[in-house]
């Protein structure tokens, strides 16, 4: 197994975990609830190592992206309603990220946001355009890793590990008034909805079908779904723990994504902040081009049009021209001026409300023994998989009442 | 099925008004005064760089300005805070924006648990 082919999962992680709503909801999660949120991240976690495991390989042994399933498996018009409330959902979430680019380069640089958003946007196209697939997810799959620093941080102040260790127990914190416990359970439907987000799932399907998987890389399928994601979700951990530990007592929940970056600059001065301001830089830009990506494959997908970057981008001249309109419609959304925080709420909502209908046709064909042959699922993955789709249909239920109910999680 | 209970749901949380509507902004403005606290202390001691501090303080200033427009009661005890926030200079002393984040946080606490 090429170490090099673990980038995929890494890029998945790194790119995708920690993107700039997992950046936002980890802070805020530790330093309003402590540790006690830490079962959200563990849980959801597997969630999406079962997904994952299962998109890639059926990607790698029916061959078939997750759109053009569910336009098999959905019928035309719920996989129309799927694919539009997708591409919405998606969308915002690219227009968040470039917000957070464009804050973070701002931070780094001193330049003015918007112009920050302007650049990183183009830049992004340029990469998009010119590297191979593999190239792009090398690159910002790697790059992310300065994201570690967050994890020597956590190490440097000796946390308390056995009340971090406590916090993988699912509980509720004691002596909450209604109104906390609102909000906790908010986070608890918005940290499953960051770390489950459904573009992941498309991005990830379809990458397997790029790098031309098959069943000898079931392996390496299963390897990058449990280390890539556990990854992330560490790096993740890592950065609500220290908010408990330095945000909490200070009275502070990070309004603004570069607060995150402080945590590391108090233990480890200049050196940590600007590592961390690069992770998260290498992080959201890899989740900007993921979820740029995953819209123009699930639209390609869908209407079953020429996809990929394994080809040159005349060769897939509709796939091409719909990354390029998915980026500069994300680009005029954060040029209108919109708060870069209520598109990372209105993204987590809406993207938990479409997870149950983007799952479900994954499901129904990695269970059939047709399509899958001696690959299908067996009683394990069915157990978990059905599992997770009753959680995350409950979190879809509650997720729109609780942010009117907690004004995203503020109130 | 569910769409009057939601239509009510968003009815009542777009009609509230007074300190109850205004307890997410001074929850807001009280977290952005201990984090430009926290930015001063660590600036002073050498550990943020220049472009850094500079763009925090812009953000949190622009955030508090925010707050402040956004509040249905300006007026009150916890407006005059947020004003008083917004007045002092982007060096300010850590100790005295702590003083103005502990004094949020009371308002606060009083109104959730009122």
């Amino acid at each position: 197994m090429n170490p090099l082919e673990l980038t995929l999962g890494i890029m998945t992680a790194v790119g995708g975990f920690v993107d700039i709503s997992q950046l936002v909801f980890s802070g805020q999660a530790g330093s309003m609830f402590g540790y006690s949120l830490i079962w959200a991240f563990g849980i959801s976690t597997i969630g999406i190592m079962v997904y994952g495991e299962m998109c890639g390989r059926v990607a790698a042994v029916a061959h078939q992206p997750l759109f053009s399933l569910m336009r098999h498996r959905l019928g035309l018009k719920l996989g129309l309603v799927t694919l539009i409330a997708s591409f919405l959902s998606t969308l915002v979430t690219t227009a968040a990220e470039i917000g957070g680019l464009g804050m973070i380069l701002n931070h780094l640089t001193g330049a003015s946001y918007l112009l920050m958003c302007v650049v990183s946007t183009l830049v992004l196209m340029a990469s998009m355009w010119i590297l191979p697939f593999k190239w792009i997810e090398r690159t910002y799959g790697l790059l992310g890793l300065f994201m570690i620093v967050f994890i020597v941080a956590l190490v440097v102040i000796h946390p308390p590990w056995s009340k971090i260790a406590s916090g993988f127990v699912p509980s509720v914190p004691h002596g909450l008034s209604a109104k906390q416990l609102f909000n906790y359970s908010y986070f608890v439907v918005a940290i499953f909805s960051a770390v489950m987000f459904p573009y992941e799932a498309f991005f990830y399907s379809s990458g397997g079908i790029e790098e031309q998987w098959g069943p000898k890389d079931l392996l390496t399928n299963r390897v990058t779904s449990i280390v890539g994601m556990g990854l992330g979700s560490l790096l993740s951990i890592a950065i609500l723990a220290l908010a408990a530990l330095l945000f909490a007592p200070a009275n502070v929940a990070p309004q603004i994504p570069g607060s995150v970056a402080l945590q590391t600059a108090i233990p480890l001065g200049k050196l940590g902040l600007v590592m961390a301001l690069l992770g998260m830089l290498f992080a959201v830009a890899g989740a900007a081009v993921e979820t740029c990506m995953a819209n123009a494959y699930s639209v390609s997908q869908f209407f079953g049009w020429e996809w990929g970057r394994h080809k040159k981008p005349w060769e897939a001249p509709r796939f091409t021209i719909a990354w390029i309109i998915v980026m500069l419609l994300a680009l005029a959304i954060v040029m209108t001026g919109v708060e870069v925080m209520s598109l990372v709420g209105y993204a987590v909502v809406f993207s938990i409300v479409i997870l149950p209908l983007s799952y479900l046709p994954l499901m129904l064909l990695a269970n059939d023994k047709n399509y899958m042959r001696g690959y299908a699922n067996k009683w394990l993955a069915k157990i978990l998989g059905w599992l997770f789709f009753v959680i995350v249909t409950i979190a879809a239920i509650a997720a729109i009442p609780l942010y009117v109910l907690t004004a995203g999680g503020q109130g | 099925m569910l769409r009057r209970p939601l239509l009510l749901l968003l009815f009542l949380t777009g009609c509230s008004k007074g300190p109850e509507a205004d307890l997410e902004y001074i929850s807001s403005a009280r977290s952005l005064a201990a984090e430009w606290a926290l930015v001063n202390e660590q600036a002073s001691e050498g550990h943020l760089t220049s472009a850094y501090v500079k763009t925090m303080r812009q953000s949190v200033r622009e955030q508090l300005k925010t707050n402040a427009k956004s509040l249905t009661q300006p007026q009150s005890d916890y407006g005059s805070e947020i004003a008083a926030v917004l007045r002092e200079p982007d060096d300010a002393d850590p100790a005295a924006l702590r003083a103005h984040a502990s004094k949020l946080k009371q308002i606060e606490d009083h109104l959730e648990s009122a």
